[in-house]
């Protein structure tokens, strides 16, 4: 399979996304749209399986590869989000988002067949990105949950507290794994685990975003500022990811693709 | 955007006082003897300072111990960091990370934290384990990676195939480096490489663009492959690859209205060989790129003063390991790639990649733990 067929597979999946989406918000349909939105998802995944067989090595190397695996992962994380604490937007939000970069693929691929260099040939390749991607995905739908609890909290409601904390948690687990396993990979590609790489300057940075929100919220800081820096964090976030590329700053970067 | 008391508030502008005034003296300090030396670090001053951190678990709980493990302190440091970075990502050619503040702040940050860890070591339970991996974790690699790290050393060797090598140039050492002996030596049994096949595509010869234009197309050139691009379909009728010569691809090109044929031999070239293309029209013509490296192995001896004798293959990511050193496969010829006579290493003296392991570990634990903390509801 190759990147031609493409817009069968992610066609076919927003289909399935957005009628599962609109299902779950009738009450008579709910479980229908369940099973659709699951379809989805594994119609997506079958196309990324797919791509890795006929590529012979994991589709992760160039952009647009990333934000295959983006999509696939928002998808996943706002049907569980929704799933275990039944907020139906998130899922609409998900599907939305992976709407947006599927239809960036079909418009901007970037994705010239390219072959793995010495340097990716690891086993660090593979868990490395996919887990920064799934991190991405889970802090992406909290800056999500934090626009809506901004918009809340004018009410008095903080209702969306204890969701966005999660997923915050959860997304800084999955970045720290991304940075370690990234660290690990280096000292062994390199010699070095960390050389203030730009892109590793600019994770550096994501992390240190995050790593002051869980804090200051353990000391209960004021909420109506506090909860700005989510939006903050994911725009530093998306620097890291999308926007290294383009800083004078990181030219001559090992991370550009 | 402090707490709600009082209290806490003036303690946390405290605290901004004083992180300001030690960023001030740093950047002082910057002023009058330039950047930071980190050679100065070098043993035994990190253990020195190693020992004045352990102190901080021998302080008996109190007002001193807790200012210093303040979250307060935590939050404003790890902005600071933050920022710090930030503008290390944004200025170009910035020398922030060997700055006189950026080093007091990391400082700071390994006080606050080596604090905070004395202090809940102090009440111990379970339940402190995943703070624990966290943040001893981090500890232990912010100690390794920053004090810890003046020791370590890296030099580059040349070797050629056949013969052994024990002299190296300390890297980032630019022009004055001198070669030094180093206590290992490197014989190369042998020098291999594998290549991705060469590709091939269209490109205008008068602006060295690839066709079509803005979506450049290249296919692979192996035996029988087809291709089509702008008005013509290709394909690959024989291919040769001989030791020492460039790889060749016999192209033909139909072009699809007309039915007219171009053929010939196309060849990247190389040190030994002229590049070939086949021209299409007056601009456009069929042309190969290098081929890109796929692997490259070296077979090695190494040697160590005691007598010693390790063979092993070290490849891009999979360095050798003898004791406190890593040797990794850095370079080689890359004019004559495949038929490349040397192989460049860069080893690599870190006596404390052992305790780097263990805050790695450490951490890897400790963000799995974040994944059960954030699944509560």
């Amino acid at each position: 399979m190759s990147w031609n067929e493409f817009i069968y597979f992610a066609i076919g999946s927003l289909l399935f996304w957005i009628s599962g989406t609109i299902l779950i918000y009738t009450s008579k349909g709910a479980r229908l749209g369940n099973i659709l939105i699951l379809s989805g998802i594994v119609l997506f995944g079958s196309f990324i399986v797919g791509l890795w067989i006929g590529k012979g090595h994991p589709p992760l190397r160039t952009m647009g590869e990333t934000r295959l695996w983006y999509s696939f992962f928002i998808s996943i994380v706002g049907f569980v989000t929704y799933l275990h604490w039944k907020y139906k937007w998130i899922m609409g939000y998900s599907v939305v988002v992976a709407g947006v970069f599927v239809f960036v693929n079909l418009l901007k691929p970037e994705i010239h067949t390219t072959n793995l260099m010495p340097a990716l040939q690891s086993v660090w390749f593979v868990p490395h990105v996919t887990v920064y991607i799934l991190s991405y995905a889970l802090l992406g739908a909290a800056t999500i949950a934090s626009f809506i609890a901004i918009k809340e909290l004018k009410k008095g409601e903080y209702g969306l507290m204890p969701l966005i904390d999660n997923l915050v948690y959860i997304g800084l687990g999955f970045l720290m794994m991304g940075m370690l396993m990234g660290a690990l990979w280096a000292k062994e590609a390199w010699g070095d685990f960390w050389s203030w790489d730009p892109k590793e300057v600019w994770a550096f940075i994501t992390a240190g975003a995050y790593l002051v929100y869980i804090h200051a919220r353990i000391l209960k800081f004021r909420l109506n500022l506090l909860l700005w820096l989510l939006p903050l964090a994911f725009v530093l976030l998306m620097i890291t990811w999308i926007g290294v590329n383009y800083l004078p700053a990181a030219q001559g970067s090992i991370h550009v693709y | 955007m402090v707490g709600k008391s009082e209290r806490k508030r003036k303690i946390a502008v405290e605290e901004v006082i004083i992180i300001s005034a030690v960023l001030i003296a740093g950047l002082a300090l910057q002023f009058f003897s330039g950047p930071f030396d980190k050679r100065f670090l070098a043993y035994p001053v990190n253990l020195v300072f190693l020992g004045l951190l352990a102190l901080v678990f021998f302080m008996k709980k109190g007002a001193a111990l807790s200012r210093m493990a303040s979250g307060t302190l935590s939050v404003i440091l790890l902005a600071a960091v933050t920022i710090a970075a930030l503008w290390m990502g944004l200025v170009p050619g910035n020398m922030v990370k060997v700055s006189w503040p950026f080093v007091l702040l990391y400082l700071m940050l390994l006080v606050n934290l080596t604090a905070i860890t004395a202090l809940r070591l102090k009440s111990f339970s379970a339940k402190q384990i995943p703070f624990i991996l966290n943040h001893v974790g981090l500890l232990v690699l912010l100690f390794s990676a920053g004090p810890g790290s003046a020791d370590k050393s890296r030099f580059f060797m040349t070797v050629m195939e056949g013969s052994t090598e024990w002299r190296g140039e300390p890297s980032g050492a630019g022009k004055d480096a001198q070669v030094v002996e180093l206590p290992l030596a490197i014989e190369l049994v042998n020098f291999s490489m594998e290549e991705y096949p060469p590709k091939l595509g269209v490109v205008d010869k008068t602006t060295g663009e690839a066709m079509p234009l803005g979506k450049p197309h290249f296919f692979e050139g192996t035996l029988n492959a087809e291709s089509q691009i702008a008005r013509w379909e290709f394909r690959v009728d024989s291919i040769v690859d001989r030791p020492r010569y460039a790889p060749a691809a016999y192209v033909l090109a139909t072009e699809i209205e007309t039915g007219t044929v171009n053929e010939g031999w196309v060849t990247c070239g190389n040190y030994f060989q002229h590049f070939k293309i086949l021209d299409l029209t007056e601009n456009l013509c069929v042309a190969m790129t290098f081929p890109e490296p796929k692997s490259y192995t070296s077979n090695v001896k190494v040697y160590t003063p005691d007598g010693q004798v390790k063979a092993a293959e070290i490849e891009v990511n999979s360095p050798m390991t003898v004791g406190n050193w890593k040797i990794y496969q850095f370079s080689y010829d890359t004019q004559k790639g495949k038929d490349s006579e040397y192989s460049v290493f860069e080893l690599v003296y870190d006596p404390w990649v052992i305790p780097l392991y263990i805050g790695f570990i450490m951490m890897l634990f400790g963000a799995i733990t974040l994944f059960w903390k954030g699944g509560k509801k």
